[in-house]
């Protein structure tokens, strides 16, 4: 891989390599945290302090911790960040961890955090992580709130709770369930790809390149990968 | 092996220094989200009694409280915040209620309940409002909301003990007795040597200005009751209660009727086109009827695989005059479904018949619930009218 500038590193995150939209992390709270903005913004800000916590920690240990335990060892930490975010937003902003409920522990697992950790973080200097991990923050942050504003401006006429009269009577309120959250999802997913059309990394870049089994693996695409890594 | 020793102690020096920062972390916010809580909480009582200020825990020990209450908050304006847990369609209906400091309901809500929510749940939420202003006096004169009859009826019977429990807090001593226990108390008073034992009398007389006659069953007496008075006589009628003359004329007349009745079995082969439900009927000497007949309720038309029905007639004692008033009900026996239509056997249902006729027995209060039930009461009722104007004579 060639490296990329501090700037598009940063940039990266936000469209090229937006976390939910191109490289389809995160999708569960994804679809759970965006039926309102105010959620989805709390969820997008977690995650992003955690992210930016996670990798600028993980950079920093990367040459100390050995590869056999660097699973677990990210975990902990992302794992640590949470629970602290968490009693954070609990003691400070409880009206936010009521609304986001379980998928505030959740961002633990979310496979945002522990990717950048594994692809990013543990392989690149401490500043280029805390600049990836704000990119990829902000890309998850901006892709959940304009996900939640479709979703909450015409599927519940209101706007971060404050409702917009004018659409009062023309809810759809499909849009606020499980499915009409998919749809939203599929015809964002449908612009970033019209938006970055040919300038989208291609799939091997970041799936084989850096999957850490790649030197196991036996599929033919992830030898490939491992020759141009 | 070196190579994995100090994989250990990475992994173990990571866990220690993240479980130290949880714990810094902890340790700044456990007791704010404590203060949260708590305030939450407040808020809470808050909904119920609005200028309730702060509350602390009532020790409830202290107190004899009806048994609905499950938690008592006392506000710092003098007021107080009752829990309560009761049943209305279904069990565990937690309910919170506020009582101002001078006792009127400040207002009343449903923390949780499994009652229908569109049907009970919705009535509840409507009957609330009606209720706040209300004392423990003049409670009982909120309609309950028909369709969800026993969810309202539970709902305001809570509030009341609410009340109730806010005026004991405030020192009274308040009766929080059910109406039979008020009743058995009432009778255990008026004859104490009944020791407890009474069987209401089956009236087969009209008897003017007494309601009801308890008999005791070891043969001690009777009491009768005069509207809110209860007076024990002896078996010849005489009131060992004090009493005024009148009272006491009316009691001695009602016993010595009630010990002159004389009753003959009617030969019912002697009619035709009595209805097959008919048991039995006697005639007294005044020429009234007493009727024994079956109803067909919810054991013998209603149940489905699921809901066996248990196969069993409600039997109905009725007297009534020749001619065609009711004088007395009662359900002999029945065993309709537990809960719901075996409140045919209420006072408060078989009562309701007492001095109807021919014309407007129907406009009883149905049983909630309970429509097959009702309408086979009903019915056999309707029939025992039938035998009386058959065994009059009279073509119908």
């Amino acid at each position: 891989m060639k490296k990329d500038g501090n700037l598009s590193v940063l940039l990266n995150g936000i469209i090229k390599e937006n976390p939910t939209l191109v490289l389809i992390l995160g999708t569960c709270p994804t679809l759970a945290t965006t039926t309102n903005v105010f959620g989805a913004f709390g969820m997008g800000v977690a995650t992003l302090a955690v992210l930016i916590c996670s990798n600028i920690l993980i950079s920093l240990l990367r040459r100390v911790i050995p590869d056999n335990v660097r699973i677990p060892c990210y975990i902990v930490i992302i794992a640590g960040f949470v629970t602290i975010v968490q009693m954070l937003v609990h003691a400070f902003i409880p009206d936010l961890y009521d609304m986001l409920g379980v998928y505030l522990a959740l961002i633990v697992v979310n496979c945002i955090i522990l990717g950048r950790a594994e692809m990013f973080a543990g392989k690149n200097s401490v500043g280029r992580s805390a600049l990836d991990g704000l990119g990829m923050g902000i890309g998850f942050t901006l892709a959940l709130c304009s996900m939640a504003a479709i979703r909450e401006v015409f599927g519940a006429a209101s706007f971060a709770g404050i409702a917009i009269p004018a659409l009062e009577n023309y809810k759809i309120e499909f849009l606020v369930k499980a499915p009409g959250g998919m749809l939203v999802y599929g015809l964002l997913i449908a612009l970033v790809g019209i938006i970055t059309a040919g300038k989208a990394p291609k799939k091997k870049s970041f799936s084989c390149a850096g999957c850490p089994g790649a030197h196991i693996c036996g599929s033919s695409d992830c030898a490939k990968g491992k020759e141009e890594a | 092996m070196k190579k994995s020793i100090r994989s250990i102690i990475v992994l173990v020096s990571i866990c220690a220094v993240v479980s130290i920062l949880m714990a810094l972390t902890n340790s700044v916010t456990a007791p704010i989200i404590a203060e949260n809580d708590a305030k939450n909480a407040n808020a809470a009582l808050l909904q119920v009694l609005p200028d309730g200020g702060s509350f602390e825990t009532v020790d409830m020990s202290a107190y004899t409280l009806p048994s609905t209450v499950t938690a008592v908050y006392r506000a710092s304006n003098g007021g107080c915040v009752v829990q309560l847990t009761t049943s209305g369609y279904s069990s565990g209906m937690v309910i919170m209620c506020g009582i101002n400091p001078d006792g009127t309901v400040s207002g009343s809500k449903i923390l949780s309940s499994s009652e229908t929510p569109s049907i009970g749940g919705e009535a509840a939420e409507r009957f609330a409002p009606t209720l706040n202003g209300k004392t423990a006096g003049d409670i009982e004169t909120v309609e309950i909301i028909s369709g969800a009859t026993k969810t309202t009826a539970a709902y305001r019977s809570a509030v009341k003990d609410a009340l109730n429990t806010a005026l004991i807090l405030g020192g009274a001593s308040i009766d929080t007795r059910t109406e039979e226990e008020i009743l058995q108390d009432n009778l255990d008073s008026a004859l104490p040597t009944a020791q407890g034992k009474f069987t209401k009398h089956f009236f087969v007389e009209v008897i003017e200005g007494i309601d009801a006659i308890y008999t005791a069953d070891n043969n001690a007496g009777h009491v009768c009751v005069l509207g809110e008075k209860f007076v024990g006589v002896d078996n010849e009628g005489n009131a060992l209660t004090e009493c005024t003359e009148d009272e006491a004329q009316t009691v001695k007349t009602a016993i010595e009727t009630i010990n002159a009745t004389a009753t003959e079995l009617v030969d019912l082969s002697a009619y035709e086109g009595l209805p097959s439900q008919l048991i039995q009927a006697q005639k007294s000497a005044t020429g009234n009827y007493i009727i024994e007949i079956k109803a067909a309720g919810y054991g013998i038309v209603g149940g489905d695989e699921y809901h066996p029905a248990s196969g069993e007639y409600i039997m109905v004692r009725v007297s009534i005059t020749a001619d065609g008033r009711i004088i007395d009900c009662l359900t002999v026996s029945q065993a309709e479904t537990e809960g719901i239509g075996d409140a045919c056997a209420k006072e408060s249902f078989y009562g309701q018949f007492d001095g109807k006729t021919e014309a407007d027995y129907t406009e009883i209060d149905a049983i909630s619930g309970a429509t097959l039930t009702t309408n086979g009461y009903k019915q056999a009722i309707g029939r025992a009218f039938d035998c009386v104007k058959i065994f009059e004579g009279v073509n119908s």
